[in-house]
């Protein structure tokens, strides 16, 4: 059977059983076995396991317990909550106030952390909540998590860009520099969004009321709540820049600073720590397992020969180099949809740069467009690994539907930073050349 | 049929026990890394364990967390056509692609244990400079696939009896259960 | 006629100057001497299995062929850590080609590894160097480093009395940027600079720590006996001169890569003073015997490496 009719098949049962409402976990893993089998064989399914097992020994992984462990401490204890009310004094009289604030604690954290699990799952407990329950759109505040909570992979420090440094032969140093500005930019477009939209539609993020907005010294006061998670994200991103904590272990700093918030509030607690204890499993646990099955997924479909696959549709593609790389984008676009970002750069990247290089573009330059798109990946339906995250923590109230549909625009403007980074390709080059 | 609630009882209750004891797992995780951090920045000495038994301990929590998830029913999927289907309907589908969750499951539980045995029989180590045992955390995968494949029979069971209005389960406590749980 | 396609495991990442100049050749050649009766379909490192599960995986016939270090083997290779390279054992790569190919090292790792189902052909001997961000010009110097490490070196220089810890390739650059370590070792000088490694460690330290078969081919016993005489012939044969080519043009790559380094990223190149290399090698075989623990084989492999080393003078 080819390989084209084989994606077909590979990915529509992945399609029909997901609309089915099987588990996601359970979806990949078992189109993998069912595929392996008559591609490969019984004695094949060793490698589902197998790569169980290596998801298992990924160290980087390891930071996903304890940032939402964090988390979980933080709104427990009551730290969150007051975060979110001193935002709301003193942004509350803007439109979408909470929601940019939000964006805000998203860009810091994505600057602690360098996968998008920990974000969404951690900023989906805390900050839905807090919007919802002050008349935000539904649809404004899950797309707001969804798309912050991305951020990590593309602030640095970023397992994207190490994968691509890896794989490309790039500098990482260079990849995490190149990244800030675009990270800054999609900020700022971001905000912009919130901002306008929120001006013509005042209902979707509503400001408060102008009796109700806190008099000055009530805002001071609330402000003494930003101290604590101050100190904590100071401690996270102080002890990975001062040379202190690698990335992953500055996690466990994270853990340090919420258990301190929790004893000055009071509630350093062990029905209180017991509790954030079994959520975080529960949390983490649902996160891992669509990874587990995830990899076996995407290592199937390369065996089955998905590289094969892109090298006839690159070879289809007609000359002309801007052609190329919008093409490349579009085929990165849709893999995004169905595949995780990892099986995504081992089946296209080296097709790829071959390509890139020879035409005289900058890798560095196409790795910030690559990981943006993989960026928007994440969280573009059927399969998106924020978009599960995020259904993991909401209440039931909210449906996948709503996950999904509270996307589109926030795709819109990440694809209008794309194609900035594409016409001004410096907002990505400046920063590494002036740095290396 | 009492027989069959009393399995469907047990199994519920043991994967909830097993998940609350795997759930402390995160202290020690969290107790190693930050004693590595202190070890190597204030005493100039790492040690070579603590890093990989964190690692160890993080894999083991992670698999292990599959049969506690399950019982709560929070492993995630996509209620876009499904929560429009009536009650019974849905027991029906959910009896269907449960095929594909017992095909998943199989392939794990048997070649898991093939893993674990082969790992145990040579008492693997992990070789590196500390050089732990690693087959304990290989056996993790089979009995965490093991105990996902009992709920998932249980799991079964419930959708049979919505689909066929069989009295050995009442879908109303999946209701309270699953609200309860809410994460 | 029949063809046969193989699946082929790689240990390396695409961008490794090894993936192309070890399993490209070797794709090309067996491809054009079987006439395209065999083919190679090659994944990058990761793709299917993990590098420590890539042994298992070709042992078990799942994978016809595979690449890896000798040290993801040790489970079912007692000969591997002296495959992986004793510290402070050979001085140069010559004397490691010479003990693996005429003194019958790799037969006795073949003869090993084929109670495992698994043809094993070594890729090349090669040197692992460090680099550090800090120069080591006395005793001192060297017992003040933190060093990224792995495996046995990791415990080569602990015992040494480095402060040696392991940190995953993945987050290796941030560590030596932010100063969490003073120093790694990744392959030599072709490994550190395709990691950008010299962007943040200046110093390209010398002796080697070890000059070992530190890349190793497999090929499933299984699908060699599926091919026709002629073709197993093809296969081997490429494989033993592959072991000469890659060698010699690896030490000829390193060399260049550490020139480029010294020209275009100020590199130094650091050699250690005599004391203090006379003291690691005390360690270093202080530690040797450990390995001949491990089986008959191994004790065997061992007093075979003393009596060459004892013949060049080393002892
Ligand atoms: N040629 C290479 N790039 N080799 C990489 C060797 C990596 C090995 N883990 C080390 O610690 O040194
Ligand atoms: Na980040
Ligand atoms: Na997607």
């Amino acid at each position: 059977m080819s390989i084209e009719v084989m994606t077909l098949l590979f990915f529509g049962s992945l399609l029909f059983f997901l609309l089915l409402g099987l588990p996601l976990a359970f979806v990949l893993g078992g189109v993998s076995v069912v595929f392996l089998y008559f591609t490969w064989g019984f004695d094949s399914f060793y490698m589902v396991v197998s790569q169980i097992w290596g998801t298992m020994e990924s160290f980087t992984l390891v930071a996903i317990p304890l940032f939402v462990f964090m988390a979980m401490i933080l709104e427990r204890t009551g730290v969150a909550r007051d975060l979110y009310r001193m935002m709301y004094l003193w942004f509350g009289g803007l439109r979408g106030g909470l929601a940019i604030g939000t964006l805000g604690i998203c860009a810091v954290f994505a600057a602690m952390v360098g996968i998008s699990g920990a974000a969404v799952v951690a900023m989906g407990a805390i900050a839905l909540p807090s919007m919802l329950s002050r008349g935000y759109d539904k649809q404004m505040a899950l797309g707001v998590i969804n798309t912050g909570g991305g951020w990590g992979v593309l602030i640095p420090p970023s397992i994207l860009m190490i994968l691509y440094a890896l794989i490309t032969g790039v500098s990482v140093g260079k990849m995490f520099a190149a990244g800030v500005m675009p990270g800054i930019m999609l900020m700022v477009l971001t905000t912009l969004y919130i901002v306008v939209r929120c001006a013509l539609q005042p209902d979707l993020a509503p400001a408060l009321p102008k009796e109700d907005r806190a008099s000055w010294p009530e805002k001071f006061r609330a402000l003494r709540s930003v101290l604590l998670p101050i100190s904590v994200v100071g401690m996270v991103l102080g002890s990975i820049m001062g040379g202190l904590t690698t990335p992953t272990e500055a996690a466990a700093m994270g853990v340090l600073g919420a258990l301190i918030s929790a004893a000055v509030y009071g509630e350093f607690k062990w029905s209180v720590l017991n509790e954030a204890a079994i959520r975080t499993l529960k949390l983490t646990g649902l996160t891992m397992w669509i990874l587990f099955s995830a990899h076996a997924f995407s290592s199937a479909y390369q065996s089955m020969g998905a590289q094969a696959l892109i090298e006839s549709i690159m070879a289809m593609i007609p000359g002309g180099a801007w052609g190329t790389i919008i093409a490349m984008m579009v085929i990165i676009f849709f893999l995004g949809m169905v595949l995780d970002p990892v099986g995504i750069m081992m089946i296209t990247l080296p097709v790829f740069i071959p390509i890139i290089t020879a035409l005289g573009f900058d890798p560095i330059w196409f790795g910030i467009l690559f990981v943006i798109n993989m960026e928007i990946g994440y969280k573009t339906p059927p399969f998106g690994f924020n978009l599960f995250y995020l259904k993991g923590v909401v209440p039931p109230s909210v449906t996948m539907n709503d996950i999904y549909k509270s996307i589109i625009p926030f795709v819109l403007v990440e694809i209008v930073g794309i194609i900035l980074i594409m016409i001004f390709p410096e907002i990505a080059t400046w920063l590494p050349e002036l740095l290396f | 049929m009492s027989v069959v609630s009393a399995f469907m009882k047990g199994v519920t209750r043991l994967n909830e026990y097993v998940g609350r004891c795997i759930a402390l797992i995160v202290f020690p995780m969290f107790v190693f890394l930050i004693l590595e951090v202190a070890l190597r920045y204030f005493f100039n000495s790492p040690s070579v364990w603590t890093n990989e038994l964190t690692q160890l301990l993080f894999g083991v929590y992670a698999v292990m967390s599959g049969g506690y998830i399950m019982a709560h029913r929070g492993h995630v999927n996509v209620d876009l056509l499904h929560s429009t289907l009536k009650l019974r309907a849905q027991g029906f589908v959910d009896i269907f692609t449960s095929i594909l969750f017992f095909i998943f499951m199989l392939a794990l539980v048997w070649f898991s244990f093939d893993m674990a045995s082969e790992s145990f029989e040579s008492r693997e180590t992990s070789f590196s400079a500390w050089n732990p045992p690693i087959w304990p955390a290989k056996g993790a995968i089979f009995v965490a696939s093991v105990l996902m494949l009992l709920q998932g029979i249980v799991r079964l069971l419930e959708d049979i009896a919505i689909a066929f209005n069989l009295s050995y389960y009442d879908p109303t406590e999946r209701k309270s259960h699953s609200e309860e749980g809410e994460a | 006629e029949k063809t046969y396609t193989w699946k082929v495991q790689s240990h390396w990442p695409g961008s490794s100057s090894s993936y192309q100049d070890s399993l490209g050749r070797l794709k090309d050649v067996i491809e054009e001497r079987s006439e395209g009766r065999i083919k190679l379909q090659l994944f990058e490192a990761g793709a299917m299995f993990k590098a420590t599960e890539t042994f298992n995986a070709v042992s078990r016939g799942i994978l016809e062929m595979g690449t890896i270090s000798p040290g993801y083997a040790q489970d079912k290779m007692t000969l591997a850590g002296i495959a992986s390279g004793l510290p402070f054992a050979f001085r140069n790569v010559w004397e490691a080609a010479y003990f693996h190919q005429n003194m019958g090292f790799e037969q006795m790792l073949r003869d090993e590894a084929a109670k495992s189902g698994v043809y094993w052909a070594t890729d090349k001997v090669y040197p692992t160097e460090m680099v550090t961000s800090k120069p080591i010009n006395s005793w001192e110097d060297f017992t003040g480093l933190k060093i990224r490490s792995s495996g046995a070196l990791q415990k080569f220089l602990t015992e040494a009395g480095a402060s040696a810890s392991y940190i995953p390739g993945s987050e290796l650059y941030t560590a030596l940027d932010s100063g969490i370590v003073d120093g790694a070792h990744w392959g030599a000088a072709q490994g550190a600079a395709s990691m950008g490694l010299y962007d943040v460690a200046k110093y390209h330290v010398q002796p080697a720590l070890n000059i070992a078969g530190t890349d190793v081919i497999i090929v499933s016993q299984k699908a060699l006996d599926k091919l026709p005489e002629d073709l197993q012939q093809v296969v081997k044969q490429a494989l033993d001169e592959q072991f000469w080519i890659r060698t010699n043009q690896y030490l000829y790559k390193e060399r260049i890569a550490l020139a480029k380094a010294v020209a275009d990223q100020g590199v130094e190149v650091n050699v250690m003073p005599d004391d203090v290399q006379q003291k690691l090698a005390q360690t270093a075989q202080g530690m040797w015997d450990e390995e001949a623990k491990r089986s008959d084989e191994a004790k065997k492999a061992l007093s075979l490496l003393k009596q060459f080393l004892g013949e060049l003078g080393y002892l």
